[in-house]
């Protein structure tokens, strides 16, 4: 107790006897807009029932949450969490799986054309 | 002769109820004239579905008409007169409009005696209706004499109806004697037979108006055999009053046409000993078998809703039974349920009782009423288990409402047909037969399920509930709760059943747990990832092995100070 505690300071106690993150408040609502329009997407009506985007917004935190929780179990094998980690959980999912590496795709061809369209910019400042 | 004029007009814009309680009505022709009087009857229900062209029936084209009756029998038959047992009725409705004023008044009272003739008959009657048909026809003057032709059966409808407007008028008869409180009832048949008129009052006058749906509550004023029960009813007249089966019928008549003579039967029941009203009860179920007509009045419009579900279900049934209501009645009694709930079977009784005359189906019938008292009785108590597995966030998704609140009633409140055995079993059943089967239905229409594979799996629903129940109590308990919430049943089913509920996670969102990973583990880790970058520069093909012994060579050196590093803690 009186400073006997040679060593590392931060020695874990226990284990996860006392967890480091505390439960925090789930945010309602976060989702709610951007599920209205994509339900109506889907066929629902233009103005869905509040319950019913509640309930989605649920089903949708719980998937990424849990999502989540395994892509770490996996990053945490490697040491660090990459998007790697998330193509191979669903890569059972075909579509989810187009649709992401699609999206990466683009991601990295926006980068690009930022990147071209910075430099172009820049050798016409220097040519000025 | 011609076959018996085509009923009134009027019984066609009856509601198909109606309709149902000519064809009962018809089962049952009146006694006086068994067979001719059928066929006016029968006639009479086609009237209704005439009386879209009552004026051609009556013109001589009856012959459209009579063709029109059969197709349409069941329809409104809104007339007392139940179209005899079956479809025919093509029967000249429109004479018999006319003629009904004096059959009316010759026999004021005599139509419960035919009835009770009739109710030996009925059954036969029902049986051929066909031949019926075509022996009625013969003979209509016998029918106009009989009082009250109910149920005849349709006669031929091309036949000019002139003679048969007695016959017809019979159907009604029953009304004279309810005509009391319809006073205009006499005068309906003189109306044109489209007039609607006559079909409502005779639907109100008559009792054992196979009250199906809204009308419901006219059919508790039937003579319900519960008696006790019935006290308790308001407005439904006791049928007590007096001995005479007809006073009965009078008063259950005034009762769902006047809200007056209500007040005063009302006191009267209570008196009378719940056997003499069941007793008359049963004569004039007996004399009312073929009138079921719609009350369109509805005395207990409270019982209504309540009852109107359980009443729209049993349209379609034909119940019999007057004598298992009885003990259903004393059944019903026991249940501690709400007056309400007696009510409502008492009601239901009626109905069946009602039904049954008509009726075509007759164990069916039997087998939904049983049912439907016990479902009544397993509502009350199955609501209040449903309502707290609802209030745990109940994993209970085979029953119908998943995630709905208080909707347990709906579940049970689900009265159809189901074998009897299904009943037999004691309330407290958290999944009935209904809902299984509905279940099934989502999944494929045409499956069925036997009754084994039925029980099963109410008996793994019973067991899942439980056993989800109990554990999640002791997780309760372990958070030092004396309260089972949601998140214990999401808890267990969670980790045990793999199964995600969304909707009921609340606020919290779920911790993520790191692996715990030792500082010695860590340690090591890192120095074979040194050492497998090393090796990896000095060049893979040249120095695998090289790079291996270095990485060993590592490893112990790793432990070595890991070995020393405990020591520091």
């Amino acid at each position: 107790m009186h400073n006997s505690s040679s060593g590392p300071p931060a020695k874990p106690r226990v284990g996860s006897s006392q967890p480091s993150e505390a439960s925090f408040k789930r945010k309602r609502g976060v989702f709610q807009k951007d599920l209205q329009h994509m339900m109506y997407g889907f066929g629902d009506d233009p103005n869905p029932l509040p319950e019913t985007v509640a309930l989605l917004e649920d089903i949708v935190v719980e998937y990424i949450t849990d999502l989540v929780h395994k892509a770490q179990d996996v990053g945490s094998k490697r040491g660090k969490l990459l998007t790697e980690d998330f193509l191979y959980l669903i890569r059972k999912d075909p579509p989810k799986l187009h649709r992401c590496t699609e999206l990466l795709s683009m991601n990295e061809e926006l980068k690009q054309a930022r990147k071209a369209f910075d430099v172009s910019e820049e050798t016409l400042a220097n040519a000025d | 002769m011609d076959p018996p004029p085509p009923p009134p007009p009027s019984a066609s814009s009856e509601p198909p109820p109606v309709a149902a309680a000519s064809p009962s009505q018809a089962a049952q022709p009146p006694s006086p004239a068994p067979s001719p009087a059928q066929p006016p009857p029968s006639s009479t229900p086609s009237t209704p579905a005439e009386t879209l062209t009552p004026p051609t029936s009556s013109s001589s084209s009856s012959a459209p008409s009579p063709t029109q009756n059969p197709s349409t029998p069941p329809q409104p038959l809104s007339q007392p007169q139940p179209s005899p047992q079956q479809q025919s009725q093509t029967q000249p409705p429109s004479i018999q409009p006319q003629q009904r004023p004096p059959l009316n008044r010759s026999r004021p009272q005599t139509p419960y005696a035919h009835f009770a003739h009739h109710l030996p008959s009925a059954p036969t009657s029902s049986s051929g209706p066909p031949s019926s048909i075509a022996s009625p026809s013969p003979s209509p003057a016998p029918m106009q004499r009989g009082g009250l032709a109910i149920g005849v059966p349709a006669h031929n409808p091309h036949h000019p109806r002139p003679q048969q407007p007695p016959l017809s008028f019979s159907t009604f008869s029953p009304s004279p004697p309810f005509s009391q409180p319809f006073s205009s009832t006499p005068r309906v048949p003189e109306q044109s037979p489209t007039s609607s008129s006559q079909v409502r009052q005779p639907v109100q006058g008559i009792q054992n108006i196979g009250m199906i749906g809204a009308l419901s509550a006219g059919s508790q004023i039937r003579p319900s055999v519960m008696s006790g029960s019935q006290q308790q009813r308001f407005g439904q007249p006791p049928l007590r009053s007096a001995s005479p089966s007809a006073n009965q019928t009078l008063n259950s008549q005034k009762f769902p046409s006047h809200g007056l003579p209500r007040t005063p039967s009302m006191a009267s029941p209570s008196s009378p000993s719940p056997v003499s009203q069941s007793q008359s009860l049963q004569q004039q179920l007996s004399s009312a078998q073929g009138k079921q007509m719609h009350a369109p009045s509805a005395p207990s419009s409270s019982y209504r809703p309540s009852v109107k579900p359980h009443v729209l279900q049993q349209r379609p049934h034909h119940l019999q039974q007057h004598q298992h209501s009885l003990p259903m009645t004393s059944h019903q009694q026991q249940i501690p349920s709400s007056q309400q709930q007696q009510q409502q079977k008492q009601q239901q009784q009626l109905q069946l009782q009602q039904h049954q005359q008509q009726a075509s189906l007759s164990h069916q019938s039997h087998e939904h009423h049983n049912q439907q008292y016990v479902a009544l009785r397993n509502q009350q108590s199955v609501t209040q288990q449903q309502q707290a597995v609802r209030a745990l966030g109940s994993t209970v998704q085979k029953s119908n409402v998943p995630g709905q609140g208080q909707s347990g009633v709906v579940q049970s409140g689900n009265i159809s047909p189901v074998v009897n055995a299904d009943d037999a079993e004691s309330g407290n059943h958290v999944l009935s037969k209904r809902s299984l089967r509905e279940l099934v239905a989502q999944i494929d229409p045409f499956e069925k399920l036997d009754s084994e594979v039925e029980d099963v799996l109410v008996e793994v629903a019973e067991d899942f509930i439980e056993s989800v129940t109990t554990f999640a109590c002791s997780l309760a308990k372990h958070r030092k709760s004396t309260t089972l919430e949601a998140k214990d049943i999401l808890l267990h089913v969670e980790r045990n059943w793999n199964m995600t509920l969304p909707g009921f996670g609340g606020d919290e969102i779920k911790c993520y747990k790191k692996q715990f990973t030792n500082d010695i583990h860590k340690e090591r880790i890192a120095v074979i990832k040194k050492s497998m970058v090393a090796t990896s520069d000095a060049g893979n093909p040249k120095n695998p092995a090289a790079g291996q012994a270095a990485s060993n060579a590592k490893a112990h050196a790793a432990k070595a100070p890991a070995i020393g590093s405990p020591k520091t803690h």
